[in-house]
C-alpha cells in the first residue's frame, strides 16, 4: 500500500499516514480528525482545506473555481494525495475561499474549469 | 360540515384564518459552514406571550449527522388531506441539501419537544432514484413530493422524489422533465390541473457559493415552468430572460379556484405574476421591480436579491424580502396586476438602514419569512445558505442568525417590528448557529393547499 504523510499545520503540525488511494477526508476522519464535510462527492465545498505544501489529485471535484484552486484549496472528500502534504484545515483555512462576487469579480480564466477561458499571456 | 371530517388542516383558506394563534414555532438552525462541528437541528421556540419562556428556544432536535445543511421543510399532511380522517399533521420532513438525508421529525407526540422518527438516507435516495439535494416538500393528499435539485452527482436538472405516507421511496414522481434545465421550488393548484416550478441552479453550481459570472454562462435559471399536474410533465415554459434571473419561491393564490401565481426573481429583484386569461391562455408579466441601490463601497449598485416571497392566507398581501438591501415589503395585491406598496421595515442588510434591531446586531438580512394564518404576525430569519452567507455576510460566522417578528396591519396595510420578540441564535449553547425556514404545528401560509 502506497502511503503519504499528511501534516495539519493549524493542528499543532500533527501528522498522519494515509493511503494514497483513499480520499483524504475518509483517511483523516478514520484517524480521529474532526473535519467539516457535506456532500462527499466533491460538489459542495464544505470540506475545503488549504494545501500549503505537497500535491493532490482532485480531478473529481467540481466545486472550486480556478481562483480557489490557485489559492491552494483542496476538496478533501475526493482528493487523494500524490505526495506528502501539509494543510491548514477547517473554516480557519477559508480566508480566501469566499468573496463577495459583486466586489471582487472573477477573470475569465478564474472561472470553474468547464467555462474558464485560457489564461492571458502575461508578456503579450 | 360533514361528520366524516376531519383530517388535518382546514376546510378552506377562510377557515384556516380563524385558527388559534400559533404558540410554538419550529425553525431549522445550522452549523454547516460555521466551523462548529455539531449537527444542524430543529429549534422549537415558545411563542406564547403569556409564557415565561416566550421568544426563547425551548428544545433542540439534533439530526444524527454533521454537514447536512438543513434548509427547507414540509409537513407530511396538510389541508389537501382535510377529508381524510386517517391522516394527521404529525411529522415534519426536514431534508439536508448537502447530504440528501431526509429527517422525519415527530412534532405531535410532544409538540414542545420534537423527536427524530426516521431518516431516509441520502445514499438510498441516490441509489433508487438518481436524485440529490432535496428542497421543497409538498404533500399531495396522503403522498409526498419533494423537488430534488440534482442527480446523484449534483448535476441539473434533478427531478421529483415521490414518497408514500409511511415515508417509503416510491420512485420518481415526474414522468418527464421535458426541457427543464434546473429545478427549485414548486406549488400546485389541483382544480386547474397545474403545477408551477422555478429554477435555481445545479447543486454543483450553487452549493460552493455564488459566482456572478456563472449567471452569464447560463448556469443559473431564468424560467418558470407550468406542468400538467395529472400527466406529471411540463406543458408550458415562461422564458423570463433578464427580468427573471434566478426565479426562486413560487406561490399560487391559496384560493383553490384562482389561477394567479407569483414568483420572486432573486437576482433581477422582480416579482413575476402569471394567470390564465379569458381565452384560457397562460400569461405572465413583471409586476414589481426593486431598484438597485447605490453603496459607498460598491462599484455597482446593490441588487435587492429577493430571497423569498409569501402570500397571506386571504391572498390580499404579498410579502418579499430583499436580502442584500435589508428590507421586507408588503404589497396589496387585491388587483394582482397592480400591486400597491403598503408597508416596509428594515433589518440588517448591506445598506446600513437598520444595523441593530431590538438591541441585537442583525447579521445578514431578512431572508425566510412565515406568516401567521390570520396574517398579523410575520416571522423573519436572516440566513440564506451557508456558503452564500459566508460570501455576503462573513460576520454571521461569529454573530449567528436571528429571528424577529413583524406585526402586520391586515386592514389598512403597514408593518412594524415587534419590540418584544427576538430569538438570538448567536447565543445558542453550542455556539452561534443560523436559522432559516419556520413552520407552526397548525399549518402556515406556505404549507397548505386545497384540492
Amino acid at each position: 500500500m502506497s502511503m503519504h504523510s499528511i501534516t495539519l499545520r493549524n493542528r499543532d503540525n500533527t501528522t498522519y499516514q494515509v493511503d494514497a488511494k483513499k480520499p483524504l477526508l475518509e483517511s483523516l476522519r478514520a484517524q480521529g480528525v474532526d473535519l467539516p464535510y457535506g456532500c462527499k462527492y466533491g460538489g459542495c465545498i464544505t470540506c475545503a482545506a488549504k494545501l500549503i505544501e505537497g500535491d493532490v489529485n482532485q480531478k473529481a471535484q467540481v466545486a472550486l473555481n480556478n481562483r480557489q484552486i490557485n489559492e491552494g484549496y483542496v476538496i478533501l472528500c475526493v482528493a487523494r494525495p500524490v505526495a506528502d502534504c501539509t494543510f491548514d484545515i477547517g473554516v480557519e483555512s477559508h480566508d480566501r475561499l469566499y468573496r463577495n462576487p459583486f466586489l471582487d469579480p472573477l477573470k475569465p480564466h478564474e472561472l470553474k474549469a468547464d467555462i474558464a477561458s485560457p489564461a492571458e499571456d502575461p508578456v503579450k | 360540515m360533514s361528520e366524516t371530517c376531519c383530517g388535518p388542516g382546514y376546510a378552506s383558506p377562510a377557515e384556516a384564518m380563524k385558527a388559534p394563534r400559533e404558540k410554538l414555532l419550529y425553525t431549522i438552525a445550522i452549523y454547516t459552514g460555521t466551523g462548529i462541528q455539531k449537527p444542524d437541528y430543529l429549534a422549537t421556540i415558545d411563542n406564547d406571550p403569556e409564557s415565561p419562556t416566550y421568544s426563547q428556544v425551548i428544545s433542540r432536535c439534533e439530526v444524527p449527522g454533521i454537514g447536512d445543511e438543513l434548509h427547507h421543510m414540509g409537513w407530511n399532511a396538510c389541508s389537501s388531506c382535510f377529508d381524510d380522517s386517517s391522516m394527521s399533521r404529525k411529522y415534519l420532513l426536514v431534508p439536508g441539501v448537502r447530504s440528501s438525508n431526509i429527517h422525519i421529525i415527530d412534532c405531535a407526540t410532544d409538540p414542545r419537544n420534537p423527536t427524530l422518527h426516521k431518516v431516509i438516507e441520502g445514499s438510498e435516495i441516490k441509489s433508487k432514484t438518481n436524485l440529490s439535494a432535496p428542497h421543497t416538500i409538498h404533500c399531495l393528499g396522503s403522498e409526498i413530493i419533494i423537488s430534488m435539485l440534482g442527480d446523484a452527482q449534483g448535476n441539473a436538472p434533478g427531478g421529483y422524489l415521490h414518497l408514500d405516507k409511511d415515508f417509503n421511496i416510491v420512485g420518481r414522481w415526474e414522468n418527464s422533465m421535458g426541457d427543464i434545465p434546473f429545478g427549485y421550488d414548486f406549488w400546485y393548484q389541483p382544480r386547474h390541473n397545474v403545477m408551477a416550478s422555478s429554477e435555481w441552479a445545479a447543486p454543483n453550481t450553487f452549493m460552493p457559493g455564488f459566482d456572478l459570472e456563472e449567471v452569464g454562462h447560463l448556469k443559473y435559471g431564468r424560467r418558470i415552468h407550468l406542468w400538467d399536474f395529472e400527466k406529471r410533465e411540463p406543458m408550458k415554459t415562461f422564458y423570463l430572460g433578464e427580468d427573471g434571473l434566478i426565479p426562486l419561491e413560487v406561490r399560487f393564490h391559496h384560493d383553490p379556484d384562482s389561477t394567479h401565481g407569483f414568483c420572486g426573481a432573486a437576482l433581477s429583484a422582480n416579482i413575476i405574476h402569471w394567470w390564465k386569461d379569458d381565452e384560457g391562455e397562460w400569461q405572465w408579466e413583471k409586476i414589481i421591480d426593486v431598484e438597485n441601490e447605490p453603496h459607498p463601497d460598491w462599484p455597482i449598485p446593490v441588487p435587492g436579491v429577493i430571497s423569498v416571497i409569501l402570500l397571506s392566507m386571504d391572498d390580499k398581501y404579498l410579502y418579499l424580502c430583499n436580502w442584500l438591501h435589508g428590507d421586507i415589503r408588503q404589497y396589496d395585491i387585491s388587483d394582482p396586476h397592480n400591486p400597491k406598496l403598503t408597508g416596509q421595515v428594515w433589518m440588517g442588510g448591506l445598506l446600513g438602514k437598520a444595523p441593530e434591531v431590538n438591541g441585537v446586531k442583525v447579521t445578514g438580512g431578512p431572508q425566510m419569512i412565515q406568516l401567521s394564518l390570520d396574517g398579523k404576525r410575520l416571522y423573519v430569519t436572516t440566513s440564506l445558505f451557508s456558503t452564500w452567507d459566508n460570501q455576503f455576510y462573513p460576520e454571521i460566522r461569529t454573530n449567528g442568525g436571528c429571528m424577529l417578528m413583524v406585526n402586520c396591519d391586515t386592514e389598512n396595510g403597514g408593518m412594524e417590528i415587534d419590540p418584544d420578540f427576538l430569538v438570538d441564535f448567536g447565543k445558542e449553547p453550542n455556539g452561534p448557529s443560523r436559522c432559516h425556514e419556520t413552520r407552526y404545528p397548525g399549518g402556515d401560509c406556505t404549507s397548505d393547499i386545497w384540492l
